[in-house]
């Protein structure tokens, strides 16, 4: 089955004052249809503008370079932005994190989704109303019809996400790029809003990435997981891999930050990870973990390492082996 | 138990917001008769959704907004007699943005230094070695003293906000969501440095959080709120085991735990958290609840306290 969308060795550069940032850094992925890959990691990780740049949503000045990036089919490296802007909202849809700024104010819900469906359809204004009101139905929204004529400030947090969700099946995509869908939402809210994506997707049958922090929700909703740091995939798989068995240093540290219950003993610390997330400008040398690993040595400063792929889809970035970097770590500091 | 550091009894704020234009003003009741008392070097982890109250709670035992009924005790005085000034040195905040709660055009040191600055405690010529020695016990670099905010990064602000509050050497520290804002690396960092400070100095903590799985790592007692009231209180590990109260059950099987294979939970909540200014009579959770009846629909629940817990519902799960 060829992959929805099929990304290698995509960069992004961004000019700074102080000089070139690589903030995305020749990152390879694919998803199909039906399949959730989660790309997750700290802020300022490249996992956002890894979205932007497949969408051709990057701030102004910054440039991308891929040597695949295929959408059902079209190469987008090629694509005009008339191309683009046929595909956005239409095949190809994204849902950001605060559902209040990526919404209209001064337009009623039902103005906002029917446009999405008209922008590219040429359908009525009958029957765009009449898509929006399944859809409103569909992501769990009572009283579809009146809430129409609502303005997003009526709605609440979470009604809002879910309109935005509805707004992003209009043209029913076959890819959904989910950006933090529910890092401002309570935990309630959250579960259910997740819920849904998943229950769309599958009816749907699109391919959805999911951009997110949060270790918890990539456990729960995705098949496949990319860890990223300092704008490269350092560890890749199916869920269930990354999380039962992390190979990568800071995969391992980011799994013992987070209190799991019944696993980690209350008031006991927690793992940590030194230092900070280095910010790359400029000249990248090394691998970028290294000030902050407990396994480093002087070899990771003079090579940049590879991905090593272990398996299928399984590949991690790190010079030693899969066995070095799950043995004890060295007792002294570095 | 141990000496209670704060006892909150019947404590009740009312807000008057407009109904909409030329309609006047109606109450809200954003804390709505809550008690509760904070052990000396106990954590009591708050938690609940949005718009439950736990941030006007917490603003009120510091003395920032007035009751409308009720009373709050610190160390055997009410807080209305004590003034801002006595409040402050025993009671200090940790806010939960750290990019939003230093002030961006004063040096750390001075950031931190200014509530003995505003409170004249102590000899002017020995405020900085005090900014020196509490710099060091949050791990900051004595370097920092003279950068801004925005030279630093989020959890280095964090630890002067952390800084801030501790130089005052309060007994009770109110934490809001102190780590919300940060990277998972970072939050594990402060967490444990919360830790470290609590043992080392002998502090109280009231821990207000969305995220269970940290209350549940760091609380030693946790309260549920909802709309305005507690409506349960336990021991941190009793509560996560057997929660009683529905409301609690679906909090906790909310939470997405990092475990892969378990699948997204089914909360059976519904979609609407109820509006404050129009709560719904009876039991206010009861249009949420899967075990209401006609009496939950009517009859607020009264707070019973069994084995040490506290809860508010009349079907409760049994002990």
């Amino acid at each position: 089955m060829t992959p929805v969308l099929e990304v290698s060795r995509l960069c992004v550069d961004l000019p700074l004052p102080a000089g070139m940032l690589h903030a995305v850094r020749d990152i390879s992925f694919q998803v199909g249809q039906g399949e959730t890959l989660s790309l997750v990691g700290e802020s300022g990780c490249g996992k956002s503008l890894t979205a932007l740049a497949v969408m051709n949503l990057l701030p102004q000045g910054a440039r991308r370079t891929a040597a695949t990036l295929r959408f059902s089919g079209l190469d987008l490296t090629r694509a005009s932005e008339a191309e683009m802007s046929r595909i956005r909202g239409n095949q190809m849809a994204m849902i950001f994190q605060e559902p209040m700024t990526s919404l209209n104010p001064c337009y009623t819900i039902g103005d906002q989704l029917e446009e999405a469906l008209r922008e590219h359809r040429p359908v009525s204004r009958q029957q765009a109303r009449e898509r929006a009101i399944y859809l409103l139905e569909k992501v769990g929204i009572t009283a579809a019809g009146s809430r129409l004529r609502q303005y997003p400030h009526q709605l609440s947090g979470g009604l809002r996400q879910r309109a935005m969700i509805a707004m992003g099946l209009m043209c029913g995509p076959s890819l959904i790029i989910a950006d933090e869908p529910t890092t401002a939402l309570d935990v309630t809210i959250q579960a259910q809003i997740l819920s849904l994506l998943a229950s769309l997707q599958r009816e749907f049958e699109m391919a959805l990435i999911l951009i997110t922090h949060d270790l918890g929700v990539v456990a729960r909703v995705a098949n496949r997981v990319a860890v990223m740091y300092c704008g490269q995939v350092v560890e890749t798989g199916t869920v269930r891999e990354v999380f039962e068995k992390p190979i990568h240093p800071y995969t391992q540290g980011l799994m013992d930050c987070i209190p799991v219950p019944g696993k980690t003993p209350p008031g006991q610390p927690l793992g940590s990870i030194p230092g900070l997330v280095p910010t790359p400008i400029g000249q990248l040398f090394g691998c970028s973990f290294r000030n902050r690993c407990p396994r480093a040595s002087r070899a990771c400063a003079a090579s940049d390492p590879d991905l090593v792929e272990l398996g299928p889809g399984r590949a991690y970035r790190c010079l030693l082996s899969p066995e070095a970097c799950l043995g004890p770590a060295r007792a002294e500091g570095r | 138990m141990n000496r209670p550091v704060i006892e909150v009894q019947d404590a009740t704020k009312t807000y008057q917001v407009s109904a909409g234009l030329f309609k006047g003003q109606l109450p809200l009741q954003a804390v709505n008769g809550v008690s509760l008392d904070v052990a000396k070097g106990s954590v009591l982890g708050l938690v609940g959704e949005s718009g439950c109250g736990k941030s006007t709670l917490a603003r009120l035992i510091l003395g920032l907004e007035d009751l409308s009924g009720g009373q709050i005790v610190l160390d055997g005085q009410p807080l209305a007699r004590l003034g801002r000034q006595a409040i402050s040195r025993r009671v200090q905040p940790v806010f939960q943005d750290p990019y939003s709660s230093l002030n961006p055009r004063k040096s750390i040191g001075s950031i931190i230094s200014l509530p003995l600055r505003a409170l004249k405690i102590g000899r002017p010529a020995d405020w900085p070695d005090q900014i020196d020695e509490i710099m060091a016990v949050v791990g900051l670099a004595p370097r920092l003293k003279h950068n801004y905010p925005n030279q630093l990064s989020g959890g280095q602000r964090q630890r002067v906000a952390i800084a801030r509050a501790l130089i005052m050497r309060p007994e009770l520290v109110i934490c809001d969501e102190p780590t919300s804002a940060l990277d998972v690396s970072v939050q594990a960092q402060i967490l444990n440095l919360l830790m470290k400070l609590r043992a080392e100095l002998g502090l109280t903590y009231i821990l207000i959080s969305h995220n269970l799985s940290v209350v549940e790592h760091m609380a030693t007692r946790v309260a549920v709120m909802y709309l305005g009231r507690i409506v349960e209180e336990a021991g941190a590990v009793e509560l996560y085991r057997r929660p009683r109260h529905p409301y609690t059950q679906a909090l906790l099987a909310s939470a997405l735990t990092p475990e892969p294979g378990l699948g997204l939970p089914e909360t059976h909540l519904g979609v609407a958290y109820p509006n404050p200014i129009d709560p719904p009579p009876g039991c206010t959770f009861h249009p949420r609840c899967p075990k209401a009846d006609r009496t939950c629909s009517t009859v607020p629940p009264p707070p019973t306290l069994e084995g040490g817990r506290l809860v508010e519902c009349h079907h409760p799960e049994p002990l």
